[in-house]
């Protein structure tokens, strides 16, 4: 199938990509940008791995297509550490233990960092709502739950 | 609830210590929580061709033909290869890994048959379509139960020189395992244990209680599927792969394909996930499948793949029957454990027999372990291989026992549990154990002294359940070499999954009194790193830990020889303090770090090089447990259970960082609580499984766990690191038991089947049928 | 994934001549939470597709309107998260927002439609027995006609619809509720999160002066498609809304559905389910007439 051009906005740089549209927005940004945070756990959308920020909102992006990435803003994970300083979010995973094989922890800190965008005072339930889609197989999920409560405080003090 | 945090750390505690016992955060978590952190399938090697794998369609067939023809015509196809196209190589039948493509007869549905290599995976996707299978179904068996019976059809020819080598790096026990001589069976070993008479033990006790326990075959899925890529060139075989057992895959390479072991290079590249799960797989064909096409090659399994054809842990069913006197004695334990093996043997038999007949002292025993068998993926390890089966039927007894006894279920155990100098089954004494310890530890958790106020909620319950694991043995080295700038490398050959080289980090800092910021620690591949064990077994703090702090000594004397004839003193008068040496008790006299580190390297240096040295071997096991208590609602309506609180205490000996030491027992009990309550492999009749995703396959999610209370219980082992025992493994064992026994006292009924479903509870309640339609 | 050609129009009709070009070969995408699954593990219920149509630039496609008149007008591209948030389905047709609002995951309710929702026509849809409750009518346009057929017409087996090759679903219209409608969906699943309904129940009962004066039943994931209960329905009308009412009318339902037994639960547990969980979501309805 020949390709075709898409532009997207990844992590603010305007982005011009030749992409088969069979590609996933996944598929995509590791394989075609070269930008491998983003991990492919099930391919299904089922663990949450490969989640991105699009045009504000958290998806799965191995269930979406490249072309439909045209003309949208993405963010992945390598887009949240803004000139080297990593987010509230990364450090408090670093801090409580958040993080230990870390296959999940680039999507798991997209959805902390979404779910802590839209929700800056998070009670235990909306973060463990919010993480619902994200599964981990190391922590067990307790210190990922002190981590964004740990996050969330710090934001609200700075 | 237990919130640690990590914190620099500069003052010394009350035992001495500055910087073990410390939480301490990971070196590598700027890396993973910015995605910078390479894992396999974050590769590329130049010229690289991916490969995609046909499995077989049945459970059990007879190969006829395979007709790669139009597959090899596909464009962009570089190569069809099928068993016929591999090499010649050392094959052992009772070794999957060792059977890269079956020649004549597959034995489980998925079993490699044929790979595709192409530049674009999406290419060699597509061409697997196109190769041409003729294979006859043959007659397969799938349940064990039946798989024993005389007459069922044969999985495979019957084995003999069963090759246990990966097993042996989780657990290390005395035992003999016999195979069944004589005529053919899906019986591949058996594991009897007895002690005393179990009649006159069962004639002796008030209660008796017996019943048949099921477990369901359940998979680690790490999040990252089994990643490896090989390549091999000049004679010297390359192989990057998410394993925890790099020195062990090099082995089994250089032996499957004659190459000596100084040619082979195994990198565990950063391992997404492993649990026992990632030793040895894909290796070797990915490793003849590069020395067929002289390119490198990549394989990454899919998802569905590694739940069809990886190595999940074994079905057991384990029928029980135990006695107690009134006083709350157990008076005899006689049990059948049967393991489901699958295709291959492999699964950990005699852990589960050793643990269901050692948890508690017990004068009479009478325990016989079957490995059997069956057309499924064959099993491996999970975190304390096969301990969880046998533990849930023990552990429900006990409560079982003491609810009609009118015996507390703290009380019980504490009277019972078995402590150092109490033999195991295999009649090995114990080494100093927590065992106790962490039942008094639970008994003083926020769960369990909330039991009452608990209790005034209909349809909650409390249950509380042990577990422990012996964990391996294997020898270890590790170098800490000094630098110019007096910082320091550490150099060790265990692959970090769970934080290990924070730990050595840790270590080497507290012998050597110097910033952790001053020391970096390193795995290196086969080639360059000091032999380890695999990171399995729960050793590697417990071994390799003991190697740096060794090899930190040695670097320590190193310098102190050098300072000694510049401070006129004697080595033993040294001490390093504020990043220099000096004489004790005397500030005045000290030469900074710094400059033994030029004085040992510079042009015309006078001084050797200071590499630290450290080699141990294990002899003494350190085994681990814990107690776990879970509090539930259950739906008596709808089956639902909701877990509402859950507590783990563990014996750890010594927490050199307790932020992993948490991490560690979180992490396995949400394992356990998904083996409780969610997991389970549907295989139907054929032996096709159901359920090959993450959606069906639930893995816990962040909706369905608890925050875990986590107390660390210090009974410090013999020989481990600052005292440290092992720790991975044991937080899984005890909490498919310790569910059961809360549901029990929610709702009065024991399931004997996990993963407790929503169904298996009104079945129990006899609100639905038996459930045949 | 194996390969096809896409077009992404902006407008219906062109998304129309293109699938009504390749009928059998072109395939409408909207979110791709399900179809891309499908494709990825070659499982379609349809042969491959040679193009792909992605609906997501169609803007005719989005929007979601209420007013008490014309009732409520859901574009077919509207994301399970818009439905799921939008305050006048909230307010007028909560159950509906139930369903939408346990679909997968954030990132699943943030991709997935709920056109795609009703059209991969999964027995388990969460969105379907809410829309059925209120009486949704699909509103289908071709490339020569538009049409309109009620929800219940529109699903007519296990991933089969009533969509001729060449048409989409543009929206789903619900009339406003009578005064006094209240309504709950619920499902069973083993997680509380990521998972597919073993059970799903969704009603809608109009409470006036005491008495139950309307009652819409709907059951998923029991039958070929989800399906109203309207024995059920007939045994609600013109009671009081109590505690008996309600557990004859559930028990009734149970024997309206037809489920079968699959990987997720065997058929007696899902009657079971229907029983238990359709007299509680009469309750929960009931009570929130209360306010």
């Amino acid at each position: 199938m020949p390709k075709q051009i898409i532009n997207l906005r990844l992590n603010g740089k305007p982005t011009e990509v030749a992409v088969e549209p069979s590609w996933t927005l996944l598929e995509t940004v590791r394989e075609a940008l070269g930008y491998t945070g983003a991990k492919e756990g099930c391919g299904t959308g089922d663990c949450g791995a490969c989640s991105m920020i699009v045009d504000g909102r958290l998806i799965t992006s191995c269930l979406m297509l490249a072309p439909q990435a045209d003309g949208r803003e993405v963010t992945s994970i390598e887009g949240l550490a803004a000139n080297g300083t990593l987010n509230p979010v990364q450090q408090a995973f670093i801090d409580t233990g958040g993080v230990q094989c870390g296959f999940c922890t680039p999507g798991m800190v997209m959805a902390a960092t979404a779910l802590l965008k839209a929700n800056p005072k998070p009670t235990f339930e909306d973060i463990r709502n919010g993480l619902a889609g994200n599964l981990c197989r190391c922590t067990g999920y307790t210190k990922i739950f002190q981590a964004v409560e740990l996050a969330a405080e710090r934001m609200a003090t700075k | 609830m237990t919130q640690t945090e990590a914190r620099p750390s500069t003052e010394r505690d009350a035992n001495g210590h500055k910087y073990v016992g410390k939480p301490a955060a990971r070196m590598e978590g700027p890396a993973k929580v910015t995605g910078r952190t390479i894992y396999a399938d974050d590769m590329k090697l130049p010229h690289m061709l991916h490969a995609k794998i046909l499995g077989s369609p049945y459970a059990h067939a007879r190969i006829k033909s395979i007709n790669t023809q139009k597959a090899r015509l596909l464009p962009g196809v570089e190569a069809v290869i099928t068993a016929a196209d591999l090499p010649k190589y050392k094959k052992n039948p009772t070794n999957r890994r060792s059977i890269v493509f079956p020649d004549t007869e597959a034995l489980f549905a998925g079993q490699p048959i044929a790979a595709v290599l192409a530049s674009d995976p999406h290419v060699a996707e597509a061409a697997l379509a196109l190769i041409e299978l003729d294979l006859e179904a043959l007659p397969n068996v799938i349940d064990p139960m039946e798989a024993m019976k005389d007459g069922s059809p044969l999985v495979h020819s019957s084995l003999s020189g069963i090759d246990r080598s990966e097993e042996q790096g989780h657990v290390a026990v005395d035992l003999e395992s016999g195979n069944q001589e004589g005529k053919a069976s899906n019986i591949a070993s058996t594991t009897p244990f007895k002690r005393g008479d179990v009649e006159a033990g069962f004639a002796e006790a008030d209660v008796i209680i017996e019943r048949s326990w099921r477990s369901a075959m359940v998979h680690q899925s790490y999040i990252e599927p089994h990643s490896t890529i090989a390549d091999y060139a000049d004679g010297e075989l390359s192989v990057w792969t998410s394993t925890q057992a790099p020195f062990y895959i090099r082995e089994e390479l250089a032996t499957a394909l004659d190459i000596p072991e100084s040619k082979v290079r195994v990198t565990a590249t950063e391992v997404g996930g492993g649990f026992g799960g990632k030793i040895y797989l894909s290796e070797l064909m990915v490793s003849l499948l590069a020395m067929v096409v002289r390119r490198p090659v990549k394989y990454i399994m899919s998802r569905g793949e590694d739940m069809v054809a990886a190595t999940p842990a074994p079905f057991a069913q384990v029928d029980l029957k135990t006695g107690m006197k009134k006083d709350g004695t157990i008076t005899a334990i006689k049990s059948q454990l049967v393991y489901d093996s699958g295709a291959y043997p492999g699964a950990s038999v005699a852990a589960g027999a050793l643990l269901i007949g050692g948890l508690y002292r017990c004068a009479n025993l009478d325990i016989v372990g079957y490995e059997v068998l069956t057309n499924k993926a064959s099993v491996g390890a999970l975190r304390a291989p096969s301990a969880h089966n046998a533990t849930y039927a023990i552990e429900c007894h006990i409560d079982m026992m003491a609810k009609e006894l009118g015996l507390d279920p703290i009380e019980v155990r504490l009277k019972n549990a078995v402590v150092e100098g109490d033999p195991l089954p295999s009649g090995q004494a114990y080494p100093a154990i927590g065992l106790a310890e962490c039942i008094r530890a639970m008994s003083e958790s926020n769960l369990w002294k909330g039991r009452a106020a608990s209790k005034q909620h209909k349809n909650r319950g409390v249950g509380v359940a042990v577990g422990g694991w012996m964990g391996g043995l294997q020898p270890a080295s590790a170098i800490v070499t000094m630098n110019p700038d007096a910082t320091f490398n550490v150099t060790v050959g265990c692959a970090d999954i769970t934080g290990v080289n924070t730990t050595f980090q840790s270590i080497t800092a507290e012998v050597l009194n110097i910033p952790r910021e001053q020391i970096t620690v390193t795995y290196g591949d086969t080639k360059t790193a000091p032999y380890a064990g695999m990171s399995a077994g729960s050793k590697t703090t417990y071994t390799v830990g003991r190697a740096v702090k060794l090899a930190a000594e040695d670097a320590r004397r190193q310098i102190f020889e050098v300072a000694a004839t510049r401070l006129e003193a004697t080595p033993d008068e040294l001490e390093i303090e504020d990043e220099a040496v000096r004489v004790i008790g005397d500030a005045e006299k000290s030469i900074a770090l710094t400059r033994i580190g030029r004085w040992t390297t510079n042009f015309g240096a006078r001084y050797p090089v200071v590499v630290g040295r450290g080699s141990i071997t294990a002899t003494k096991m350190a085994p681990g447990f814990t107690c776990q208590a879970a509090e539930v609602e259950v739906d008596t309506d709808t089956g639902e259970i909701t877990l509402l609180n859950y507590a783990i205490a563990q014996d750890c000996g010594f927490a050199i960082n307790p932020l992993s030491v948490e991490g560690q027992m979180q992490g396995g009990v949400s394992q356990g609580l998904g083996i409780a309550l969610w997991e389970e492999m549907q295989y139907n009749s054929e032996g096709q499984l159901l359920n090959a995703n993450l959606l069906d396959y639930r893995l816990p999610t962040a909706r369905d766990l608890p925050k875990i209370e986590t107390i660390i219980v210090e009974v410090a082992s013999e020989e481990g690191p600052f005292g440290a025992r092992i720790v991975g493994e044991p937080s899984i064992v005890p909490g498919a038991a310790a569910v059961a026994n809360a549901v029990a006292d929610a709702i009065g009924v024991f399931i004997n089947e996990v993963p407790i479903t929503p169904e298996r509870v009104l079945r129990a309640l006899g609100k639905i049928g038996n459930g045949t339609n | 994934m194996r390969s096809f050609a896409y077009h992404a129009p902006k407008t219906l009709d062109e998304a129309i001549a293109l699938l009504h070009e390749l009928p059998e070969g072109a395939r409408p995408v909207a979110g791709g939470t399900d179809i891309v699954v499908q494709m990825k593990e070659g499982r379609t219920k349809f042969p491959y597709p040679q193009l792909v149509v992605s609906l997501d630039r169609i803007s005719a496609l989005k929007g979601i309107e209420y007013s008490a008149a014309d009732g409520l007008r859901i574009g077919s591209g509207a994301t399970m998260s818009e439905v799921a948030n939008h305050p006048a389905v909230r307010e007028h047709y909560l159950a509906l927002a139930e369903g939408a609002g346990v679909v997968g995951s954030l990132q699943t309710m943030n991709m997935g439609t709920i056109g795609g929702n009703v059209c991969n026509a999964a027995p388990s849809a969460d969105t379907a027995p809410a829309l059925l409750a209120f009486e949704a009518t699909a509103v289908i346009v071709g490339r020569t006609a538009q049409r309109s057929l009620p929800l219940s017409n529109f699903f007519v087996g296990p991933g089969r619809t009533a969509l001729k090759p060449g048409e989409l679903l543009a929206e789903l219209r619900l009339p406003a509720p009578p005064t006094g409608t209240t309504s709950a969906y619920q499902r069973h699943t083993p997680r509380k999160q990521m998972d597919i309904a073993v059970v799903g129940v969704g009603v809608a009962l109009t409470i006036v002066g005491g008495k139950i004066t309307r009652a819409r039943v709907s059951l998923g994931a029991v039958a070929p498609t989800p399906i109203r209960a309207p024995k059920s329905e007939a045994a609600l009308e013109g009671q009081s809304p109590n505690d008996a009412t309600f557990a004859g009318a559930a028990e009734i339902a149970a024997s309206e559905a037809s489920p079968i037994a699959d990987v997720r639960g065997s058929a007696d547990f899902r009657r079971h389910l229907v029983k238990v969980m359709t007299a509680r979501m009469l309750a929960r309805a009931a009570e929130r007439a209360k306010g």
